[in-house]
């Protein structure tokens, strides 16, 4: 019954400083939105990530030409070429799909439309490790590829681009870089991933781009795809001593070429999420540390104002302890009142950015739950001593405080 | 006995002056009495009557309430006995504003524990006394400072007080509210309450039965009428 009185007593008081209330409560309010964006950002944007890692099926190792300088004899650069990726496909101890690529800006023309858009050549089976799905035509074949037939596969924004709708385009012949090609496909919407837009590209057969549009059998990079089950070290050593071979690198001699793991990529990338969210947060606790001084300063204020209300409480039997128990439920409750409020434009702001952004949203019920805590304890922190200065009023002096 | 003091003293820092309020008051009340406590201002009737209201304690001397020693109680016994022995009635209401009359006069019993529904019929019935049946759910601004302080009687009155004191009760209200209050006080008199009125207007004082007249901390004079 007296934690029940405390409670009205408390709503009434900050009902009736209803703006004082809400100036003291910014703070808590700030930093509460902050920590519940924050964290729930940073879950959302780990989760798409994750998402599209899962995307490509299972781990994808990519391989590149360059060098990792380690003050060894630099020797010339040998490209990566299908040849080389002809070699780790024939090697047949590992079950991975290897997939070369060669990508470059070209001029696209349609009609009147003129763009400079990428251009990716792929092996057939690009689609179906990337898990592209068709919206109308038909995706490019092995037939295709070794005939180096002039045919190309459209990504979902590039009839837009030029110009036209997917319908208008499919069959009909467009030039890239002056060579007239047949669109024989066009892609579903798939997504940036975050690495390129695949919205965004235009499809060819590997051995087409390399003759008919780039005049180089050099590649890009080859994208070697593996199941999750698989030993990533072993493969990399065994790519190591195919490449090392087909290149004629010597003992003690660089790699002329590297590998790299998309999903090191990842972990890096979440590790650096990791760390800049737990720093946002820390910065939004502090702001919620500085919010319960405000609320302790509000306090000390309040008890002043209600010297003659504490007197006669006192007059009327109020002990030490219910005196305490009505300023820090009071405390309390103004740093809950604005923990929710923040916690509300927290979901707000992470719910605009989760649409904006294409991520899944989720709500992060950890942090919501963590912040309205800390909330509420920064209130009984903050709270105590201007309650406790509110319980050792002398009840005779503060009847009569003017 | 209700009330026995013996030599009651309370001194106060003034800077680095110790000033005497009260310098030896010996005072025996029975129950059943209506006392009127006066003296001009400066006299020491309001630091007598913090005293025996238990809202401060003597320098020194002995007070008994129901032959009980206050002045050796800590701060939470105190809170009890004023809980539940004293009822105050304040000059200027002390109400408060937010809440209505029937919530005003529930807060002691919050303070002692009261089960709410008992406390709710307790509180009804001291309010239907005072006449106020019919505005238990008004707040103070609603309210006529002679229906305010009717209140404030029926929230010192529903612990059932051993002393019910009230300090100037009147001096906020017009003559005809002043009768009014006067009046209700004397009823409760009459039902057996100790009153003790602490005042400085003669016409009041003399509507008690007894007066005691306060002057530079002393006891100057004790009449019965």
């Amino acid at each position: 019954m007296l934690f029940k009185e405390s409670l009205i007593s408390a709503i009434s008081s900050i009902r009736s400083n209803s703006v004082r209330s809400f100036l003291t409560s910014l703070a808590i309010i700030i930093g509460t939105a902050a920590v519940i964006a924050v964290i729930g950002i940073g879950s959302s944007a780990e989760k798409a990530l994750e998402a599209s890692i899962d995307d490509l099926g299972g781990r994808t190792l990519y391989v590149a030409p360059g060098q990792n300088r380690r003050g060894a004899v630099t020797k010339g650069i040998i490209p990566l070429d299908i040849k080389d990726a002809e070699a780790l496909a024939n090697y047949k101890e590992h079950d991975w799909e290897i997939s070369p690529t060669i990508t470059r800006n070209r001029q696209v023309k349609y009609g009147n439309a003129n763009i400079n858009q990428r251009i990716g050549a792929y092996l057939p089976i690009h689609f179906g490790v990337r898990g592209y799905e068709l919206e109308s035509g038909r995706l490019f074949d092995e037939d295709d590829n070794l005939g180096r037939k002039r045919v190309v596969v459209l990504g979902s924004k590039i009839p837009s681009e030029l110009k036209t709708i997917a319908g208008n385009l499919l069959n009909k012949e467009i030039l890239i870089a002056g060579t007239s090609y047949k669109v024989i496909g066009i892609l579903k919407e798939e997504g940036s991933t975050g690495w390129q837009n695949p919205d965004e590209e235009l499809y060819i057969p590997l051995l087409t781009g390399a003759q008919r549009v780039f005049g180089t059998p050099n590649v890009d990079s080859i994208n070697v795809g593996i199941s999750n089950d698989q030993n990533v070290d072993e493969i990399m050593m065994s790519i190591e001593q195919i490449l090392r071979a087909k290149h004629d690198i010597g003992p003690g001699q660089d790699n002329d070429f590297r590998i790299s793991d998309y999903s090191q990529f990842a972990d890096l990338r979440r590790q650096a999420t990791g760390i800049f969210t737990l720093l946002i947060a820390a910065i939004a606790g502090i702001s919620l540390v500085v919010g319960g001084i405000g609320v302790m300063n509000i306090m000390l204020v309040s008890v002043t104002e209600r010297t003659r209300e504490i007197g006669l409480r006192k007059a009327l039997g109020a002990t030490h302890s219910a005196i305490m128990l009505q300023f820090v439920v009071e405390a309390i409750l103004l740093c809950i009142i604005g923990g929710l409020i923040g916690l509300f434009i927290g979901i707000g702001i992470l719910w605009i950015c989760a649409t904006l952004f294409d991520w899944p949203f989720a709500l992060p019920i950890g942090a919501m739950i963590g912040s309205i805590t800390f909330s509420a304890m920064v209130g009984l922190f903050f709270g105590i001593w201007p309650a406790k200065k509110a319980a050792k009023l002398d009840p005779a002096t503060s009847l009569r405080y003017e | 006995m209700i009330i026995k003091t013996t030599e009651l003293k309370r001194s106060f820092e003034v800077g680095s002056e110790t000033v005497e309020a009260i310098k030896g008051i010996n005072l025996e009340v029975q129950a059943g009495e209506f006392l009127a406590i006066t003296g001009p201002s400066g006299s020491g009737k309001t630091t007598l009557m913090n005293i025996i209201g238990c809202l401060d304690t003597p320098t020194s001397g002995e007070y008994f309430l129901n032959n009980k020693l206050v002045n050796e109680l800590n701060e939470n016994e105190l809170a009890g006995i004023r809980n539940k022995e004293i009822g105050f009635v304040f000059q200027s209401f002390h109400l408060l504003a937010k809440n209505s009359a029937l919530d005003n006069v529930l807060l002691p019993m919050k303070y002692a524990g009261t089960n709410i529904d008992e406390a709710t019929v307790r509180a009804k019935h001291v309010l239907d006394q005072v006449g106020l049946s019919d505005r238990m759910n008004h707040g103070p601004t609603e309210l006529s400072g002679g229906q305010q302080q009717r209140v404030a009687i029926a929230r010192a009155m529903v612990n059932k007080p051993s002393i019910l004191f009230a300090d100037e009760p009147t001096g906020n209200l017009d003559s005809k509210t002043e009768g009014e209050v006067m009046g209700l006080f004397k009823e409760l008199n009459e039902d057996g309450q100790t009153i003790i009125v602490i005042t400085h207007e003669k016409n009041i004082a003399n509507q008690s039965k007894r007066i005691i007249n306060i002057k530079d901390g002393l006891i100057e004079s004790d009449t019965r009428i």
